[in-house]
């Protein structure tokens, strides 16, 4: 009974019984009833280990760089990424912003730390059993990173502010929508279920 | 055709390794994940994150989103004052952006979660299609909703010039807040799958 088993699958949104798809690297698998994805092959874990180190590599210069310096009547002020962090604990009713900086930059980098965990145990030969946990865990945070809208949000702060007062953008923001954009692409290219497709090749 | 679900067949998916297992089974032996079979609780999970959501509609609407003091005189300003302020000054890009982020988006989501819950509630399974694609489109647009909420605390960051030019976040901004984090709980608690299901 359980050898029959392993052939089925079942589409999580519309919860259809199927056939198992051959695994390849070059083909999408929908589901027949409600057109989910049932099966996407991602990047080979190296790519997605060089993507990943070159994301954390622009996260050093993105924090500690000034993000830009803003002018009101003679009275400069520069901000890099950790003096914004330091100011939210300084002042005490920026419980809001303590939450963004959480959901817009630790959370990423988190995730991509939590990559790391993932795939560097599985490249060494270790079984899929081994890493569940992080897993998991980075299947959840998935829903709530929210990076790329922290990006867009950045873009459009600057624009309202260009008309208050005198804004010179710094290296650090640039550096900063590298390393956004380089995330982004490392999560699209990580596909979580490969880890559990691996053991049954 | 005639399509078989896991529940005729008494099977169970793990959603976590996507190993398939009979309905006794409680514990996946793959990953030990705990198995569920149908979420009991996801449609009252849905309908009062949904109900939370509504109300704080309203006051996330109506109060102050963000206090801009310039030389001791105080600016106050609601989601649509912002909106307005963009279409003002000829930004008429990001005043789009910031009108269907904050208000459409919003709007649009607890329309759909409702239709869900009327779909699964009534049994209406000839619906089940096109619920499904409406479910996929608000979860996709769900975190997007957000975009206003960075703006303002990143304007706060950026902003601290003590007397001479401050900004500070109205109460509007966590009622706002509290809308979009119910809404995509709500998403999330959601089984597509009982849309599906006949009984």
């Amino acid at each position: 009974m359980s050898k029959s088993l392993k052939k089925l699958t079942i589409c999580k949104d519309c919860g259809l019984v199927l056939n198992k798809p051959h695994l390849d690297y070059d083909h999408q698998f929908h589901c027949p009833r409600c057109n989910a994805l049932i099966y996407k092959y991602g990047q080979d874990y190296l790519t997605i280990l060089l993507f990943v180190f070159t994301s954390i590599i622009l996260f050093i210069p993105a924090v500690t760089l000034p993000l830009m310096s803003l002018e009101i009547m003679d009275l400069k002020q520069s901000t890099t990424l950790v003096e914004t962090l330091l100011i939210f604990f300084k002042n005490g009713y920026t419980a809001i912003s303590i939450l963004i900086t959480f959901i817009g930059i630790v959370v990423p980098l988190f995730m991509l730390i939590l990559i790391l965990i993932i795939l560097i145990p599985l490249r060494l030969g270790k079984n899929a059993k081994y890493v569940s946990k992080p897993l998991k865990l980075y299947e959840h945070l998935l829903e709530w990173q929210m990076g790329e809208i922290y990006m867009i949000s950045i873009v459009i702060a600057i624009i309202k502010l260009q008309k208050m007062a005198t804004l010179d953008i710094g290296l650090g923001f640039y550096f900063f929508l590298a390393f956004l954009i380089m995330m982004s692409l490392t999560m699209a290219l990580f596909n979580p279920y490969d880890v559990w497709n691996d053991d049954e090749l | 055709m005639n399509y078989k679900s896991d529940r005729d067949l008494g099977l169970v998916l793990c959603t976590h390794c996507n190993s398939v297992f009979k309905e006794e089974q409680k514990v996946c032996t793959k990953c030990k994940s705990k198995l569920k079979q149908r979420d009991k609780y996801s449609l009252a999970k849905t309908l009062s994150f949904t109900i939370v959501a509504i109300i704080f509609l309203f006051p996330a609407n109506i109060l102050t989103m963000m206090e801009v003091t310039t030389l001791g005189v105080v600016e106050s300003s609601t989601i649509l004052d912002g909106i307005v302020y963009f279409f003002e000054t000829e930004s008429y890009l990001i005043a789009l952006v910031i009108f269907v982020a904050s208000i459409l988006v919003p709007i649009f989501k607890l329309v759909i979660l409702i239709y869900l819950l009327y779909t699964t509630k009534y049994n209406k399974t000839y619906l089940a299609k096109n619920a499904t694609k409406y479910y996929r489109i608000i979860k996709f647009i769900g975190k997007w909703s957000m975009i206003d909420i960075f703006v303002v605390a990143l304007m706060i960051v950026m902003v601290q010039f003590g007397n001479l030019s401050n900004i500070i976040a109205g109460p509007a901004a966590i009622a706002f807040t509290i809308v979009v984090v119910s809404t995509m709980l709500a998403t999330e608690s959601f089984d597509t799958r009982l849309l599906w299901d006949k009984d």
